[in-house]
């Protein structure tokens, strides 16, 4: 005898990840904070460094909500101002 | 048909299918009946349109679930066909954006998604809108929700740990089906209040489990009322912290006769509850600081001593009626802001 699959086709492929930077120098760094109990605190400890390394200046620190899509102004703005975005969560 | 979509069984035993669904990582762990084309396709009968329509795009596995595989898991669940109506527009539900389906399935919360079915379709189909509404005995009840939560499972990939990251996941997880019980409710069926006029119609929401409230004793709606004010107040639930979500109040029908023999309407009810479910600033402040998301006129609130609404809008709480005799009524917090309720027609 012969059933049905239960789990079907994949309507969309998922995203893939650009490509990793290479050269740090000139890079400017962000931080998109999902506001998660210290995201911002460890993402910004880290990007701070990377940031003096790349001679960039201060990290962009942008927020989103965990639980939803950043919103496209957030994207955009992230496109527009930085090279590298650290995201995540923390605790 | 693709013949890719097929698998070869050699019977369908209870021992087979549990094996072949814990190879490939399927299953809610309880037995499943066959998907065999004979009953797929018995179950198709049960809906007009293409079996080809994409009811919802399911994340995370973003995952097709085309009505064909609505019915296939319908099918598994052991569903009738008389309900798949009901699992169609549940699905349909579940893809509108506000819903917020890839947050609720992958999030570390126990949100659980409800499906409430109101008008002729209760009868129909054969829901129970009576004692035990949201418990177990019935078949109409028991299969929707198993159907909704395996269509999650197969064709979104939401699976303990993996697509799904809830801590400690709930019950209600496995089915969360109930029926309105619109003959024994004093009010209009509570698709109207949400602007759907059909026979017909199906609510999803991504919510807690209910929580009960028990008075056998109050003769007037107000310390019945009193008892759901301080279930909504708990400051565990994400309505806490996100001010601007829904609260789902399923009232007995006796508790919301008495309501309605002093003249309270639904619209009545909402707005005692908005005026008495109420923590203050300083206590929001002292749990949730600056974390606690507000609609800006309650944001501009600081005095310490402030009582501040449970949710901003007496119309997010959600107030409609089911279950037998009684005294036992129930509040279901959500999830919170993040995902709102749909409200969809059903094609009956």
């Amino acid at each position: 005898m012969k059933i049905f699959r239960p789990d079907g086709a994949i309507a969309q492929p998922p995203h893939a990840l650009s490509p990793g930077r290479r050269v740090l120098a000139g890079a400017r760094i962000g931080v998109l904070d999902n506001l998660k109990p210290n995201a911002g605190l460890l993402m910004t400890t880290a990007a701070e460094p990377l940031a003096e390394r790349a001679g960039t200046g201060t990290p962009l620190v942008l927020t989103k909500n965990a639980a939803k899509p950043a919103p496209e102004e957030v994207l955009d703005q992230l496109r527009r101002e930085v090279d590298l975005v650290l995201t995540g969560s923390a605790d | 048909m693709n013949e890719s979509e097929l698998i070869d069984l050699v019977d369908e035993s209870p021992e087979r299918l549990y094996g072949l669904f814990a190879d490939s990582g399927w299953g809610d762990g309880l037995p499943v009946v066959a998907p065999t084309e004979q009953r797929v396709d018995a179950m198709l009968s049960a809906h007009p349109g293409s079996p080809d329509e994409i009811l919802a795009v399911v994340p995370p596995r973003s995952g097709a679930c085309t009505v064909r595989m609505a019915a296939i898991n319908a099918v598994m669940a052991g569903c009738p066909p008389e309900v798949f109506p009901v699992v169609v527009a549940a699905m349909r539900g579940l893809g509108r954006p506000e819903f917020n389906l890839r947050g609720v399935q992958a999030t570390t919360h126990s949100v659980a998604i409800m499906v409430g079915v109101h008008g002729r379709v209760v009868d129909q189909a054969g829901y129970n809108a009576g004692f035990g509404t949201f418990g177990p005995g019935n078949r109409a009840n028991a299969t929707t929700g198993r159907a909704v939560r395996l269509i999650l499972l197969h064709v979104g990939g939401g699976r303990p740990g993996d697509g799904d990251a809830s801590t400690q996941g709930q019950p209600a997880k496995y089915t969360y089906c109930f029926a309105e019980n619109a003959p024994a409710s004093p009010w209009p069926l509570y698709p109207q209040c949400r602007g759907v006029d059909a026979p017909s119609a199906v609510t999803v929401a991504g919510v807690e489990g209910p929580h009960n409230i028990h008075d056998m004793w109050s003769t007037h709606p107000a310390p019945i009322l009193t008892k759901v004010a301080s279930v909504m107040t708990t400051l565990g639930s994400n309505n806490a912290v996100m001010s601007e979500s829904e609260f789902f109040i399923v009232l007995c029908p006796e508790h919301a006769q008495q309501a309605a023999a002093e003249g309270w309407s639904r619209e009545d009810v909402q707005l005692f509850l908005h005026q008495k479910a109420r923590q203050s600033r300083a206590v929001k402040q002292q749990h949730f600081g600056s974390v606690g998301m507000e609609p800006p006129w309650m944001r501009s609130i600081d005095e310490p001593d402030a009582m501040l609404p449970m949710t901003g809008r007496p119309e997010d709480i959600r107030v409609m009626v089911s279950g037998g005799p009684g005294k036992h009524s129930c509040v279901i917090p959500s999830w919170g802001s993040i995902s709102r309720s749909v409200t969809l027609p059903v094609d009956s």
